[in-house]
């Protein structure tokens, strides 16, 4: 009876409450019917073109393999939250986290460095300053989902850590010329472990040295062995050029030269040839009258040598086998003179 | 008319009742994501962690209570501590840790909240650093001989120092420890530019003489191969004058077999043409052909032979 009249006595103080909800019901419930059925159409999610979604059912991942977590582009129908979250991740892009760990800051002393600004030791105990560009791509969606912000943060350590590593075991010179390759190379291995080690789902796809350099006081000394380096190479290049010239000089020169005593020795064989064919010839004739054709020869001879004479000079025959008042003077201004009588010239005896 | 009214009451009777399953799930589920774990308390004492993602259960506030905690893995980044190596050279590194929480309710307990791991990870590594890089020498962490770095081992020590410890007094599991830097000193650094200058000198002189060398070695051969290709062109050449010589000297012993007598004469002519030339003086006696004609005589024998000498 106490019971029944405590329930009629709420019933009173709960009937002013009841007629307002029933009002609001009946004003709006349709629009709670709509509400409901937007809400259970609420999951159902645009995956786009570049990315990939898995779906947290109550916070589990559902799919066991891969295949069976990893929706593709298209419409994916999920129940709506809290029972299920679809987490979209972008598979096909590439990003870029910037590494400045190892760069120089700005505002540093110029003749020492703090242990605050960034640099790196190289195998050999030298200074190097290194900026990076780090570029990733998302491998595993599922595995990359569950890090968010932290994903970069540790793609960020990992590269610095793998640079100070890879440099720790490189000559300054190496890193600094030909060595870049390999450098990078090594980095790029050495942050994939690790990345891998724990299962950040991303997959590094470069790694790109923005600066690479010593610092920036002993850029003058780091020039100067540039520039001995470009000396010695422009020494050996014109050692070479001279080398590529003076071997065809050389084979030219001998060509010349050969061809030169072949030349002299053809003329030399046609003089000889000719002169003793036209021997053969005087001989033939000779023996026709040997007095005559000899005397003719003579004076032939004697006329052309007086024809071709410069000078004669005509002395009188010696006297008892003596030339009587006659010198002969040699000049060295002409090769071959006798002067007859020039004044002076016969101051002496000459015997025949 | 009844028939709606018996509707909405059904959907008045649906919605309340829905809302009410709603209340009770928001009292009693607990939502755990993958990355998270959830502690449960009861009355404050912690009574079990909730580690696997999904759904779970609690008796409603103020009985029950969770808290949620974050498992993902996360990176932590120590500060520059200034050590000294086995072979006393002084160094500054700095380390990163990758962690995550490992066992939670030794976590709440130790540590409470999450943003205080970092601090007690700072300490326990900076004494492993310390302890740990102590037994190595310098070039250990850098050096260009691969037999002396000893990285993967000095990350291995300071990993094997921690990660046990920070997991059983601190619930935090120790998953990756790498060196992210190793510095100097300032006031080292000053003479590690200078060794720097030196090396740099010392590179300088050392392209310039192997430049210099390298030109001259590079002369050098290009002078002998040209000396060896004249001296056979040289060869070449007195080879074929020899021959030609040779050549020529038997056509005129051919010639001179033929009449010796008066072969040595035509050559004796032909010398005589070219000794006698435009600066030659000749002598003659007045008696000696052809002058002698004038003084009426014949050709005699003498003056004949006073001519041709």
């Amino acid at each position: 009876m106490r019971r029944s009249a405590r329930f009629s006595e709420a019933r009173k103080l709960g009937a002013p409450i009841a007629r307002s909800l029933e009002r609001v019901w009946e004003r709006m419930h349709w629009w709670v019917i709509a509400m409901a059925a937007l809400y259970a159409v609420s999951g159902i999610t645009v995956i786009r073109p570049d990315e990939v979604a898995v779906v947290l059912r109550w916070g589990r991942l559902i799919g066991a393999s891969p295949a069976l977590r990893e929706h593709g582009p298209g419409l994916l129908f999920a129940f709506p939250k809290p029972i299920d979250e679809v987490v979209r991740v972008k598979v096909k892009r590439v990003f870029e986290v910037a590494v400045k760990t190892l760069a120089q800051g700005g505002g540093e002393g110029f003749h020492s460095l703090n242990p605050l600004s960034g640099y790196a030791l190289t195998g050999d105990r030298n200074i190097v300053h290194v900026e990076m560009v780090a570029r990733y791509r998302v491998k595993d969606p599922a595995a990359f989902s569950l890090y968010g912000a932290q994903a970069e943060d540790i793609l960020r350590v990992e590269v610095t850590a793998a640079m100070v590593r890879s440099l720790g075991e490189m000559g300054v010179d190496r890193v600094l010329s030909d060595g870049r390759k390999d450098l990078i190379a090594a980095a790029v291995g050495r942050t994939q472990a690790a990345l891998d080690a724990v299962e950040s789902g991303m997959e590094l796809t470069s790694i790109e040295l923005i600066r690479l350099a010593p610092p920036e006081d002993l850029a003058p000394d780091f020039n100067a062995v540039q520039s001995a380096f470009i000396g010695a190479e422009t020494r050996r290049k014109d050692a070479l050029a001279y080398a590529q010239a003076a071997v065809p000089q050389a084979q030219a020169s001998v060509e010349a030269t050969v061809q030169g005593a072949r030349a002299a020795a053809a003329a030399d064989l046609s003089l000889a040839s000719g002169e003793a064919q036209a021997f053969r010839d005087l001989a033939r004739e000779y023996r026709s009258n040997p007095t005559v054709f000899r005397e003719r020869l003579y004076r032939d001879g004697i006329d052309r040598a007086v024809a071709n004479a410069g000078s004669i000079r005509w002395v009188p025959p010696p006297v008892g086998g003596r030339y009587q008042g006659l010198r002969i003077s040699i000049s060295s201004f002409s090769s071959t003179t006798a002067a007859f009588p020039p004044e002076a010239a016969i101051q002496g005896e000459a015997r025949e | 008319m009844a028939d709606a009214v018996k509707v909405q009451r059904r959907l008045r009777a649906i919605a309340g009742a829905l809302a009410l399953a709603g209340l009770v799930f928001y009292a009693t589920a607990i939502v755990v994501r993958e990355g998270q774990a959830a502690l449960v308390t009861r009355l404050g004492r912690p009574l079990r962690a909730a580690t696997t993602p999904g759904l779970h259960w609690k008796l409603p506030w103020p009985v029950d209570r969770e808290i949620l905690l974050d498992m993902r893995r996360r990176v932590y980044e120590t500060g520059h501590t200034e050590m000294l190596t086995r072979d006393k050279k002084n160094i500054i590194v700095r380390a990163f840790v990758i962690w995550r929480i490992g066992d939670p309710l030794a976590f709440v307990q130790a540590i409470g909240e999450e943003s205080g791991a970092e601090g007690k990870l700072d300490g326990l590594l900076t004494n492993a650093a310390i302890g740990t890089l102590g037994g190595h020498a310098l070039s250990a962490l850098v050096s260009t001989d691969p037999a002396d770095l000893r990285v993967d081992e000095i990350e291995a020590e300071l990993l094997a120092a921690t990660a046990p410890l920070a997991l059983r007094t601190y619930g935090v599991a120790i998953e990756q420890i790498r060196v992210e830097r190793i510095a100097l000193p300032e006031v080292n650094v000053t003479a590690v530019f200078e060794q720097m200058r030196a090396e740099r000198r010392q590179f300088a002189a050392k392209f310039a003489a192997e430049g210099e060398r390298e030109a001259s070695r590079v002369r050098s051969e290009a002078d002998l191969e040209a000396a060896r290709i004249r001296a056979r062109g040289t060869e070449e050449e007195a080879r074929i004058r020899g021959e030609a010589a040779a050549q020529v000297a038997k056509t005129y012993a051919d010639a001179h077999r033929i009449d010796p007598e008066l072969f040595r004469f035509t050559r004796s002519l032909a010398s005589l043409d070219k000794l006698v030339t435009g600066s030659t003086s000749l002598i003659l006696r007045t008696d000696a052909e052809p002058f002698s004609l004038l003084q009426g005589k014949g050709p005699t024998n003498a003056g004949r032979a006073r001519a041709s000498e």
